[in-house]
């Protein structure tokens, strides 16, 4: 038990490692936990890493795979783990998706990654059918008090909080837009801390429009069309959807701060700063105790702390520097707890 | 010579569809300027020799010429080319549009790809002027009576120059007048050469008009004859293959007292035009009152508002033993004591995809007696049809045979049966009989005779004025709206009644 | 609220309810004229989906969006030939074969993005008038004049198209011979059958027209949107689909319908994007532009019976 713990903490701090020599080395500029600063002009392909477990492991998500939002991040996660998963993505259709997962499970897959809030209701009625089979269920900051079932969750307002604090550092106290999908989950997280991180440091108003649709891209490029009208100076939002309003930004020339995954291909130009889900954080723990017989019981969370979330920053944007670095010391204070931002 | 050529020759005609002989071994021809009338029950095989004259069969034996030539009919396209013309039973109409536009379908336009309506429209009115066929070939189909439909039918054909014309059962819509005014056409086509296949039920008619007769049966040619050689009594007999009562035995009876009241009726028609403006009339127990007119004259709208189907305008009334049903809905007439028999059978009277047990069902599911635990009592219902199926002498191979696939008198039966079961206070039924067979017909005759003796007031529209003599102890005659005349049957003739509807009297 | 009434936000509230409506007219369009054939296509959605992407990967290898629009329709036009074959020809029940044509194009679109692009890389979108290559030149001054220039001469190509496809099909059904059969046959195909117009060649190419207005329709989004992903229709297709019953099978009140929708929703994204509407009113917002436009629909277009043949296949007997 302990070696494994320290084991899992020589990987996680050795990766981190990793990365940040990464950062250091290609983009030169300064970087320390929570944070990594990409090279203008490489891809970021995610690295394959080591596989840290034979468990056989599915992902059951409500969007593609390779939308550079909720469902890549997860898919990136365990690529990180060295998992090549089982994936039955693009799900949006709730009863599809449980269909899937029971076909998982059915087939005899270890751990099934449940992957979207509103498959909790199917879930629940199919976990305590396969009793040897281990969920790991998210967004969800519950369990449902069911034994097979792993809940995560990401504390996104961490993030905002920085990616908010950074626009607010840009606009110098104009206005900022906020393109939501539906309020719930780690979207309202990320969009309340983004709000209070603005508002902390100056800016009186920050514009948010949810649009009702996690995936209705032409809905979130006329939202932020709107927002434009208004005469926001930065722009955010979150969900798959998102990819409309990052063209807007583009075209308009308006700062963008993206979460969930790294934005960067959607505007090398404007995206200046993503907050990244590092699920294989939490997830090696869970595979760790699952491969120990425990299935589930327990909710973890993704928070700067943990590394589990990451402010990925663009080279290609050309950061102020001393920019970055008071955003540094604004994760340092989260991290501390000096600072809470709300969810 | 060519005058003896027969303009249409169907030679040893077979058709088989699976489990029927339809047609077999049958021939026909027409001579130019001929009517040659094809008569016959349904199900005889009228329609199916006309459908392969048509093109819309192919027969599997047996050989057509036109002109003497033989020829290939593998389409309507290729009849109307070879200038055959065909006004169907059921309108082959488009109701969602005009006179005009149905006219042109199928037609080359002189605009190219534009359709030329005003052109169409012109020859529409000059033919019409000719025939003294009145239409306005600006209005939708939808908004007109059968009547009318009837006449864009015929125009439809006279536009395309048949040369050969037949007309599936087209007096059955039609008043004296208009029946007196068709002819007068027919004569004058005849009288330049047309040759006519006439197919016709109304015996007096047929042997008025024509100038041969052809009688089918059960798919076969039973006889040959012109009107010279017979009568009605012998081609009744012809058709139906037994001895047949052309007239209705009717008991005399006091009438009692009044169980329908119409005061003061207006009600709209679809052209937002008053469609029946003011109608006063009472019909009594035990007494039959036949509702004569062209049709469009507002007799649908006041059999519809009588049935709950059509608001009446304010200051109206309407009611059956003192209830007022004027403002009521076709459940609430029902729970007075109407019972109705509507004019368009397969749209108002019955659900061509339902099967006959579901359609005796349609006005009384709900009934107790249907019912056990909530659920259907499927015995007592089977009971129920089938003694309705029984007593009204409905031809059918099952109880769960779709209507549709019925033959026009027995689907009037079935409705028949369902309507007069619930011993009505009062029955309304709208043109009974039309497109009915001659043993049918008489049957529904007899059933309305059977509900007068018991007490029922009975109110009869009817087109037919046949019809309306035979059974009808008093006769109202509608006109533009109005009930312009009532004559006691004693004192009417079928010229007084003629008149009467076109409002010379 | 004072702010919303300003001519340059009504403006640019309407140029976005414009760019909303666009792919809803193309797709009802296309559907009123299937539909007035007697042919209901529940699969517009799906047809939409793979247009969609195929103008959009045709961008990302070839840039010219003149080609992409032409892929676009071409896919609209090769599964209206299917659809038409298998409903027309082959009897098939229209709603279960459009259902299936739905899932198709959900599914293919949605495998072919994952094969051939991946991960959702932007591309350019449809450009306005004044950056058309050629003949740009010509509306640039257009484009300049205050206010009118943005409202009306701002629009990208596929814009006009559709709006000039709503007296065209209007023309098309009530003074051509093809839209007077089209008419016949989706009212009363024997009527027709019995004159000699063929009840199967009418349908025939009423689907292929509809089809290939639902393949425009598709490509318009994408690259309106200047991207493709899983489902980018997200049921857009079948909201065109209601656009027709509610707007009475008429082109100009499925036009009214597509831009009442589009206004509707900008005007709620505008409000929301100025606090008017708040937060918490954001589920409701969502579903009002729907609601909305079915209820004037409803009260506005003259009640009109649909095609009395819509959804029979038809066969002579």
């Amino acid at each position: 038990m302990k070696t494994n713990r320290s084991r899992r903490f020589l990987t996680l701090l050795t990766a981190l490692l990793a990365l940040s020599m990464f950062a250091a080395a290609c983009g030169g500029s300064e970087s320390a936990t929570g944070t990594a600063t990409s090279e203008c002009g490489t891809d970021n392909a995610v690295v394959k890493g080591d596989k840290v477990t034979d468990l056989s492991v599915a992902v059951v998500a409500p969007s593609d795979s390779q939308d550079l939002a909720f469902t890549q991040s997860m898919i990136d996660s365990l690529t990180r783990l060295g998992i090549e998963p089982q994936v039955t993505d693009g799900t949006f259709q709730v009863e599809v998706a449980a269909d899937a997962i029971r076909g998982y499970a059915e087939d005899g897959i270890n751990v099934i990654i449940v992957h979207g809030t509103q498959y909790g209701g199917s879930l629940a009625e199919i976990a305590p059918d396969f009793p040897e089979t281990s969920f790991i269920w998210g967004t969800a900051t519950s369990t449902q008090g069911i034994a097979n079932i792993f809940a995560y969750y990401p504390e996104a307002q961490q993030g905002g909080y920085v990616n908010g604090w950074i626009a607010s550092e840009l606009t110098g106290g104009g206005a900022i837009g906020v393109v939501g999908p539906v309020e719930a989950g780690d979207a309202v997280a990320y969009i309340n801390g983004f709000k209070a991180g603005a508002e902390a440091n100056g800016v009186s108003n920050v514009a948010v429009t949810y649009t009702g649709s996690f995936s209705d891209v032409a809905l979130a490029t006329e939202a932020a069309e709107a927002l434009v009208t208004v005469g926001v100076e930065a722009l955010t939002g979150t969900s798959q959807s998102a990819v409309g309003a990052v063209n807007v930004a583009d075209e308009n020339g308006i700062p963008w701060f993206g979460t969930q995954s790294n934005q960067e291909a959607w505007s090398t130009d404007q995206v200046v700063a993503s907050q990244v889900y590092h699920w294989e954080v939490i997830l090696d723990d869970m595979f760790e105790m699952i491969e120990e017989g425990t299935l589930g019981g327990e909710a973890m969370s993704l928070t700067l702390e943990n590394g589990g979330l990451l402010v990925e920053i663009n080279g290609c944007f050309n950061l102020d520097s001393d920019i970055e670095s008071g955003a540094q010391d604004i994760i340092k204070k989260i991290i501390a707890g000096d600072i809470n931002p709300p969810a | 010579m060519s005058e003896l050529m027969p303009l249409l020759e169907m030679r040893n005609i077979t058709k088989r569809f699976p489990g029927v002989l339809a047609n077999d071994n049958v021939s026909f021809d027409v001579l130019p300027g001929e009517v040659h009338t094809l008569l016959g029950e349904n199900g005889a095989g009228k329609s199916t020799l006309m459908k392969i004259l048509f093109g819309l069969y192919l027969p599997d034996e047996g050989e057509i010429l036109l002109r003497g030539a033989p020829t290939q009919i593998s389409s309507p396209i290729s009849a109307i080319e070879q200038r055959v013309g065909m006004v169907h039973q059921h309108f082959m109409l488009v109701p969602t549009l005009t006179v005009a536009e149905n006219v042109a379908l199928g037609l080359s336009s002189n605009r190219g790809i534009r359709t030329d309506l005003d052109t169409v429209s012109k020859r529409i009115m000059d033919i019409s002027e000719h025939y003294g066929l009145a239409v306005d070939p600006g209005v939708e189909i939808w908004k007109m009576s059968v009547g009318e439909r009837q006449r864009v039918e015929i125009i439809k054909a006279l536009y395309r120059d048949a040369e050969l014309l037949v007309l599936d059962e087209p007096t059955a819509v039609l008043t004296p007048q208009e029946v007196d005014d068709l002819f007068v056409i027919l004569r004058k086509m005849t009288s330049q050469g047309t040759g006519i296949v006439f197919i016709s039920h109304k015996l007096h008619e047929v042997l008025e008009l024509s100038d041969r007769i052809t009688v089918l049966r059960n798919g076969r040619v039973s006889g040959a004859t012109t009107p010279a050689e017979t009568n009605r009594q012998q081609l009744a007999e012809m058709m139906v293959g037994r001895e047949v009562k052309l007239a209705p035995d009717k008991p005399a009876l006091d009438r009692g007292k009044v169980r329908l009241q119409l005061n003061n009726v207006h009600v709209l028609g679809d052209r937002d035009t008053m469609a029946v403006n003011g109608v006063d009339l009472a019909v009594h127990a035990g007494e039959i009152v036949g509702i004569a007119g062209i049709s469009g004259n507002g007799q649908r709208e006041l059999a519809e508002t009588i049935a709950g189907l059509r608001p009446a305008e304010a200051g109206s009334s309407v009611s059956i033993d003192g209830v007022d049903i004027s403002r009521a809905n076709p459940a609430q007439t029902r729970r007075a004591g109407l019972s109705y028999v509507a004019e368009e059978r397969m749209k108002d009277g019955a659900v061509g995809e339902f099967d006959i047990s579901e359609n005796l069902l349609l006005i009384n599911h709900g009934e107790k007696r249907f019912i056990r635990g909530g659920l259907f009592n499927f015995d007592a219902i089977k009971q129920h049809c089938q003694r309705l199926v029984e007593n009204f002498n409905v031809k059918t191979p099952s109880l769960s045979t779709p209507i549709s696939s019925l033959s026009g008198g027995n689907i009037q039966k079935v409705i028949m049966a369902r309507e007069l079961d619930s011993d009505p206070k009062v029955v309304l039924a709208a043109q009974p009989t039309r497109g009915v067979d001659i043993g049918a017909a008489e049957y529904i005759h007899s059933q309305l005779i059977e509900q007068r003796t018991r007490g029922c007031a009975i109110l009869m529209i009817s087109e037919d004025l046949d019809e309306i003599l035979g059974l009808a102890d008093r006769i109202a005659v509608m006109f533009e709206g109005q009930v312009v005349t009532i004559i006691d049957r004693p004192e009417a003739t079928k010229e007084q009644l003629g008149l009467a509807m076109t409002g010379a009297l | 609220m004072s702010e919303f009434f300003t001519l340059s936000v009504l403006i640019a509230t309407f140029a976005s309810a414009v760019r909303l409506a666009v792919p809803y007219l193309l797709a009802a369009l296309g559907e009123t004229i299937g539909q007035r054939s007697g042919v209901l296509n529940l699969g517009v959605d799906g047809v939409m989906l793979l247009s969609a992407f195929g103008a959009y990967y045709t961008v990302i290898e070839t840039g010219s969006h003149l080609l992409g629009v032409g892929v676009g329709l071409l896919i609209g036009l090769f599964m209206g030939v299917v659809y038409a074959v298998v409903t027309v020809h082959l009897h098939a029940k229209q709603g279960i074969s459009g259902i299936g044509i739905f899932l198709f194009g959900l599914g293919f679109s949605d495998l072919l993005s994952q094969e051939l692009v991946g991960a959702i890389q932007p591309i350019k979108k449809l450009p306005s008038l004044a950056k058309l290559p050629f003949v740009g030149g010509i509306f640039e001054p257009l484009e300049d004049i205050k206010y009118i220039g943005e409202l009306l001469f701002s629009h990208n190509l596929m814009t006009y198209v559709a709006f000039a496809l709503v007296p065209i099909v209007t023309w098309m059904m009530n003074r051509t011979t093809f839209g007077l059969n089209i008419k016949a046959v989706g009212e009363n195909p024997q009527a027709a059958d019995s004159l000699g117009v063929s009840v199967e060649r009418t349908r025939f190419f009423a689907i292929l027209i509809g089809n290939t207005l639902a393949g425009l329709a598709g490509a318009t989004l994408s690259l309106q949107l200047g991207v493709f992903q899983q489902n980018l229709t997200n049921g857009l297709g079948f909201i065109a689909v209601a656009l027709v019953y509610f707007g009475a099978w008429r082109a100009k009140w499925v036009m009214a319908g597509a831009m009442l929708y589009g206004l509707v929703t900008a005007t709620r994204l505008q409000w929301q994007a100025r606090d008017i509407i708040p937060n918490s009113a954001s589920d409701l917002a969502a579903m009002t532009p729907a609601l909305i436009t079915i209820l004037a629909l409803v009260l506005l277009a003259k009640r009109v019976r649909g095609p009395a043949a819509l959804t029979k296949p038809f066969t002579r007997h």
